[in-house]
């Protein structure tokens, strides 16, 4: 027997188990690969499908709705009119039109026939000049006649006649045919001008339907639609992408945000979620930019698609702009990615990057509230920021720069010193002697220009001392000003006395504040201070409602509490003050108890102005230190402006407020702070809890700030935040209550400052330290959820910037301007009473005393300031409220108004910049050079004169004129003093609609009329005006600008009474 | 078998391609969709609401005008010009009293009010003092003084504007398209001059007489919060539940001080 072979394996055992299972997890890895390929690493796929689903049902449901509408717009009468105008134009030409054309026809004709054989004509005749040209003198005659035979060579043609449709022979020579071709071309081009003549008003009236149409139908046409449905359902799906190289900007993002997408969804067509059937669902990224008006912003030529084109999503928005994986990534919610995407509630931190320098942006309230609070509070007493309360800064830098041109100046003179003894050598060449002589009697008026910046430096370091400013107030004036007792409640007590004050609460021991109460109360100035009678307090009441105090202050407790909220809230304040300082305050706030001289480092009293025998007199005209020498600090480093009160609305006032405290309220006495040997340790812990930065404190003048500057904290890496204990749960999302965190994992930039701003002291927790002084200093602000947010919001948005520096906004010129007034506006609060911003509301607008008809007492709008008023007398007014030297307890410009336009002292910097802020805000030209006014001639004078006057004219009614007794009714300026505080242009489009630059302005729109060309009184006319062919308008803005102080009392003596305020008394 | 196994991964290459490559159909056209309109009155339900607003107390002294300022407006009238703010008629009745449906009418729609409702200017005085309106209908502005007037409504909800009227000047024609009870009209230049309007989006409204009555014809049965304005007392509302064909009576009680 043959030996059995070991058995195959090949064709003993199957393999077919193994092929099938290793082939079957081959197919599903393929398909898993597939499907990876297809969709898991490419998710943007599904949105752009579900999106071009969504979408195409929304514009087929849009296009019909569409297609009505401008069916409707179509069948209304004035579309209807208009149409029926455009035809009647187009029928009325029709029969001539119709005449042309038949005639072009004809000679278009005529023209197919002659031009061929007038072109092979002119070829040969020109073939045969140049020969005759080229030809030797034997040869010229004959050529001469083959030319001259060439041109007698009759042609036969048929030409379409040009009266009718028959045609006629003609026998033709060159020269006739060169004829007829000119004359026909001058009559087909004479024919076609004509055409356009004739058209001209049709075109017109249809273009003007076509205009109305498009004003009248909101959004786009049916046909637009129709054409982005065909888009849609022809779309391409793929990578989105923006790309701007120069930048380094990839930005992916509209692959899944498709909506987004300019091409896709125009400008002018809004998409939300509803439109789309998708609301409530939080997987639908589809919507399209929700503000277009901000993107067109960001554009030179206000075209959204090219800023998105240049900007991208990623710098604005946070995230992760490249990533397309999953929606994590592509926010750079992901540890590897520094740049996570602002949330919802902060997304106005993205404009901070290249918006560092602005203090107010439009359409960004959240972020300006952040920067607002971030002053407003005191943060920057103790945090330095880039550009944030840095007058001390400047003020260093322009007396370091006095020192520099001080010292070339010394140079330039030991130069010339140098250079004439020189030139007084016998050695030296005559030539170079005179060169250097030369250039000796050069270098003073170098040193004489050099003078000029220091005097302008110095100018600058005056305005610099009385710009620099503190958060809190000064508390040298602590002795003369507070109760004893309040000091260490405050301290312990801080936000139960007062819960929206500025000053934070900070974690102070008992012994702590004895010794920081010792300190203060001994340091503080003991006078002298003026005894005060007491006022009215109930008139002292209505005073503080209608002056204006409440567009800062604010007053009552909780629900009750109304006005302002950039200053103090008064509703306890008789409890802490003293009323004799409280009359001197409300008097003049900048009056300072003692001046302080910055080189001798010390208050100056009574005793140091007699040593040079003069009297202790101080103020912004006495500034000079007794020895004459260097500037003094002659007010108290407060915002706050005098109202112009006389003293006795002072004390009324005074007597109100010391009413303001609770019934219980009651201190307990605190002899300690009269121990001097608390004083030094209070000192130490004053300089250690950093009190300086927000208060003025005698020995403590020059003291820095004692926190980390802030400009970048929001590029500081997650880890470098100290999350001390709470690292762990801050991963794991739970807050330092124990609640788990809403949004999940908070260990980043926004959970760290949300927490460090709600109570600081929580990164101490579980910490063991029995020293006060090693723990956290930060004391805890007492904010709302709402200002946590706007303070979070702009320290996300303080980041080291990442786009290159030509995107940052770095203006100049006029957009300069606007940057550095906001500054100021914000600094002096100047919108708690007027409203600046177009849509902005002020503190006042809200208070129950200026509701309905009331809103006439409200201070003006200032829309427009800039174009309206002369800037000389806008700097003018600025520094002089009152506009008069004697006469200060009023409003210069509006008398009539309870509420006053305090004085804020500001520097000579201040008012220019403000200045130059209004006019760049109206996009003024500068400097101002008055418009030339036409002379008024006697006849022209007389009639504005009997417009002014005559009784169907309103404008005196309530204008003032300067007349006293005319004036006590008054209810709006004094326009005779148009000539010198207005801007003409300006007031003609005021008289003519006075309501489209401020709305609800008292002064009504419609006065005037349109006739023709120009604009007519809209009433009666006095007599003389009856032939007048000129503007109304114009002649009362000539007159207005032409005012002479006898054409004023002339006019004075005609005018009606004013009718205003004659309401009241009852019988 | 291993045509088998060749046949599954073709077709399954295929089923993948066809998948990723297949074009989602076009859906079809939707209708579009018209806005369902809402319920009309049936008058054979209807009921009627009437009442009568009263004022206890004692009526605030007029307010004496002084528009002596203007000739124009002086003329006019003999001796001192007075407004009572608070008028009251016989049994304690109290005028110009604007008496509402506030809420309870919601879904509704009421065909447009086309007529024109005049405001005159007369002796430097509004007349009437309270005009009530519908949403959109028209208000004639009309000035029959010699002197020029301004009119200036202070709404809160509506567009605010201000227009001057020349003497005896072209009619102004205006309307509010939102409901707002009331809307102060004021003469800048007559500061004394004081008119409200009250503009209400259905019919069911009425400014009260001398007698203080009034009456709410044709309503619909349902529940309603009726709302009594004063331009100086403020305003009450009562709750009323009308069923079909029912009459009602309401009685507004304003109190003075």
């Amino acid at each position: 027997m043959p030996a059995q072979p070991a058995q195959d394996p090949i064709t003993s055992k199957s393999l077919s188990f193994h092929l099938l299972l290793w082939s079957f997890l081959l197919i599903v890895s393929l398909a898993w690969a597939l499907y990876d390929e297809m969709y898991g690493l490419r998710p943007w796929r599904s949105y752009q499908k579900r999106f071009i689903e969504a979408y195409s049902s929304y514009l087929q449901r849009e296009i019909p709705k569409q297609q009505q509408a401008e069916q409707s717009i179509r069948n209304s009468p004035e579309y209807q009119k208009l149409e029926a105008q455009w035809k009647a134009a187009e029928a009325a030409v029709a029969p001539r039109l119709s005449e042309i054309d038949t005639e072009i026809a004809r000679i278009n004709r005529r023209l197919g026939v002659l031009t061929p054989v007038f072109q092979e004509a002119r070829g040969r005749v020109a073939a045969l000049v140049y020969q005759l040209e080229i030809a030797s003198a034997d040869d010229r005659q004959s050529r001469l006649r083959e030319v001259e035979q060439a041109k007698q060579q009759t042609y036969s043609l048929s030409l379409p006649g040009l009266h009718g449709d028959g045609t006629e022979q003609a026998q033709l020579s060159y020269t006739d045919l060169e004829r007829e071709f000119n004359r026909l071309k001058d009559r087909k081009a004479a024919l076609v001008a004509e055409r356009a003549a004739v058209l001209a008003e049709a075109d017109a009236l249809r273009r003007q339907l076509e205009s109305y149409f498009s004003e009248k139908l909101a959004g786009l046409t049916g046909q637009q639609l129709q054409g982005l449905l065909r888009a849609v359902n022809n779309l391409d799906v793929r990578i989105r992408q923006i790309h701007n190289e120069s930048a380094g900007l990839v930005d992916r993002c509209q692959s899944c945000h498709i909506g987004m997408d300019l091409a896709l969804v125009p400008p002018n067509l809004t998409l939300t979620k509803a439109d789309l059937n998708l609301e409530g669902n939080p997987d639908a990224p589809f919507s399209s930019h929700p503000n277009i008006e901000l993107l067109r912003l960001h554009d030179p030529d206000r075209d959204p698609a090219k800023a998105l084109e240049r900007i991208g999503c990623s710098p604005c928005h946070g995230g992760n702009g490249r990533a397309t994986s999953s929606v994590i990534k592509g926010h750079g919610r992901h540890k590897y990615w520094l740049w996570p995407l602002y949330y919802r509630e902060n997304f106005e931190a993205g404009c901070q990057m290249c918006h560092a320098q602005d203090m107010v942006l439009d359409y960004a309230p959240v972020l300006n509230r952040g920067k607002e609070l971030y002053r407003e509070r005191g943060c920057v007493g103790c945090h330095r920021f880039e550009g944030f309360d840095n007058e001390a800064e400047q003020l260093l830098s322009a007396r370091q720069r006095i020192r520099q041109l001080e010292q070339q100046k010394r140079e330039y003179e030991q130069e010339i010193a140098r250079l004439q003894r020189r030139a007084d050598d016998p050695a030296t060449p005559l030539e170079v002697a005179r060169q250097l002589n030369e250039r000796a009697a050069s270098l003073p008026v170098v040193m004489s220009q050099l003078d000029a910046e220091i005097e302008q430096l110095q100018q600058r370091t005056v305005s610099l001392m009385r710009e620099e400013k503190k958060v809190g107030p000064s508390l040298k004036e602590v002795r003369v000003k507070l109760k004893k007792e309040w000091i260490p409640y405050w301290l312990a007590n801080t936000h139960e006395f007062r819960p929206d004050t500025k000053m934070p609460q900070f974690r102070l021991e008992e012994s702590e504040i004895q010794a920081i109460s010792a300190f203060i109360w001994q340091m503080g100035l003991p006078g002298p201070l003026e005894k005060q009678p007491r006022g009215d307090p109930a008139r002292g009441k209505r005073l503080f409602e209608t002056r204006g105090c409440l567009g800062c202050h604010s007053i009552g407790e909780g629900a009750n509490k109304i006005g302002g909220d950039f200053a103090a809230n008064l509703s306890r304040v008789g409890e802490k003050a003293n009323y004799d300082y409280l009359v001197r305050w409300i008097y003049n706030p900048r009056q300072r108890t003692r001046p302080y001289d910055p080189i001798a480092k010390k208050d100056l009293g009574p005793e140091d102005y007699a040593r040079h025998g003069k009297p202790f007199v101080f103020d912004l005209k006495n500034s000079r230190s007794p020895d004459g020498k260097h500037e003094l600090v002659v007010m108290l480093p407060t915002v706050m402006p005098s109202l112009r009160l006389t003293w006795q609305e002072a004390r009324d006032i005074a007597s109100y407020l010391i009413t303001l405290r609770r019934s219980d309220a009651n201190y307990p006495p605190a002899p300690y702070i009269d121990d001097p040997n608390l004083r030094e340790r209070g000192r130490e812990l004053v300089k250690f809890y950093g009190c300086a930065g927000c208060h003025e404190i005698a020995t403590l003048e020059e003291e820095g700030r004692i926190g980390t500057e802030l400009t970048n904290e929001g590029s500081k890496p997650v880890d470098r935040l100290d999350f001390a204990l709470l690292t762990h749960n801050a991963k794991r999302g739970i807050l330092p209550d124990g609640s788990p965190s809403p949004r999940g994992k908070w260990y980043d930039h926004k959970g760290f400052f949300e927490q460090k701003l709600a109570n600081p002291a929580i990164f101490d927790q579980g910490k063991y330290k029995p020293d006060p002084r090693d723990r956290l200093r930060m004391p805890k602000p007492n904010l709302t959820p709402a200002d946590i947010n706007a303070l979070t919001t702009f320290l996300l948005g303080s980041v080291d910037p990442q786009v290159p520096n030509d995107m940052l906004y770095r203006p100049e010129g006029a957009r300069k301007d606007i940057q550095d007034g906001w500054w100021i506006i914000t600094k002096y609060n100047c919108m708690g009473c007027h409203q600046i911003r177009v849509g902005q509301r002020s503190a006042l607008q809200d208070l129950p005393q200026y509701q309905g008809p009331n809103a006439d007492k409200l201070p003006p709008p200032l829309f427009g300031a800039g174009a309206r008023l002369n800037p000389r007398w806008l700097a003018r007014f600025l520094e002089n409220p009152a506009l008069s030297e004697t006469d200060i307890h009023r409003n210069g410009v509006r008398n009539y108004l309870d509420i006053r336009m305090p004085t804020f002292y500001l520097s000579d910097n201040e008012i220019r910049k403000l200045v130059r802020f209004f006019e760049a805000l109206s996009a003024q030209e500068r400097p101002f050079i008055p418009p030339v006014i036409q002379p008024l001639t006697e006849a022209e004078r007389t009639m504005a004169r009997d417009l002014f006057t005559h009784p169907a004219a309103p404008c005196l009614r309530c204008h003032a004129t300067g007349d006293p007794a005319h004036d006590r009714n008054a209810t709006a300026p004094n326009f005779l003093l148009a000539g010198e505080r207005l801007r003409p242009p300006w007031t003609q489009r005021w008289l003519l609609d006075p309501a489209r630059m401020i709305p609800g302005t008292a002064m009504p729109s419609g006065l005037f009329r349109r006739e023709g060309d120009r604009w007519v009184f809209a009433g009666p006319l006095p007599a003389s005006l009856r032939n007048y062919r000129g503007d109304h308008a114009e002649l009362l803005v000539r007159y207005m600008f032409l005012m002479t102080p006898a054409e004023q009392r002339l006019l004075i003596s005609r005018s009606p009474r004013a009718t205003g305020a004659s309401t009241g008394g009852s019988e | 078998m291993k045509a088998h196994v060749l046949l599954i991964l073709l077709s399954a290459i295929l089923a993948f391609g066809s998948l990723g490559c297949g074009k989602k159909e076009e859906t079809p056209t939707t209708a579009p969709e018209t806005p369902a309109a809402g319920k009309t009155v049936d008058p054979a339900t209807a009921g009627t609401i009437s009442g009568i607003v009263k004022f206890t107390g004692t009526p605030p002294p007029p307010v004496r005008l002084r528009m002596d300022a203007d000739a124009a407006c002086a003329r006019l009238h003999r001796g001192p010009v007075t407004v009572r703010e608070v008028e009251t008629g016989a049994n304690g009745g109290l005028a110009r009293v604007v008496v509402y449906v506030k809420e309870g009418l919601e879904g509704y729609t009421f065909p447009p009010a086309t007529e024109a409702i005049e405001l005159d200017q007369e002796g430097c005085m509004y007349q009437p003092r309270v005009l009530a309106v519908r949403t959109g209908q028209p208000i004639e502005i009309v000035n029959s003084d010699d002197t020029t007037h301004n009119i200036h409504p202070i709404p809160k909800v509506n567009r605010e504007w201000n227009r001057s009227q020349p003497p005896r000047g072209e009619k102004i024609v205006d309307s509010f398209a939102r409901q707002e009870v009331a809307i102060p009209v004021k003469c800048n230049i007559h500061p004394w001059m004081q008119a409200y309007i009250a503009v209400i989006a259905h019919p069911y409204f009425q400014v009260t007489g001398e007698a203080g009555t009034f009456e709410l014809k044709n309503l619909p049965p349902g529940t309603y919060t009726l709302e009594a304005w004063h331009e100086k007392l403020g305003t009450t509302t009562q709750q009323v539940t009308l069923g079909p064909n029912e009459t009602k009576t309401v009685e507004f009680v304003f109190q003075g001080s």
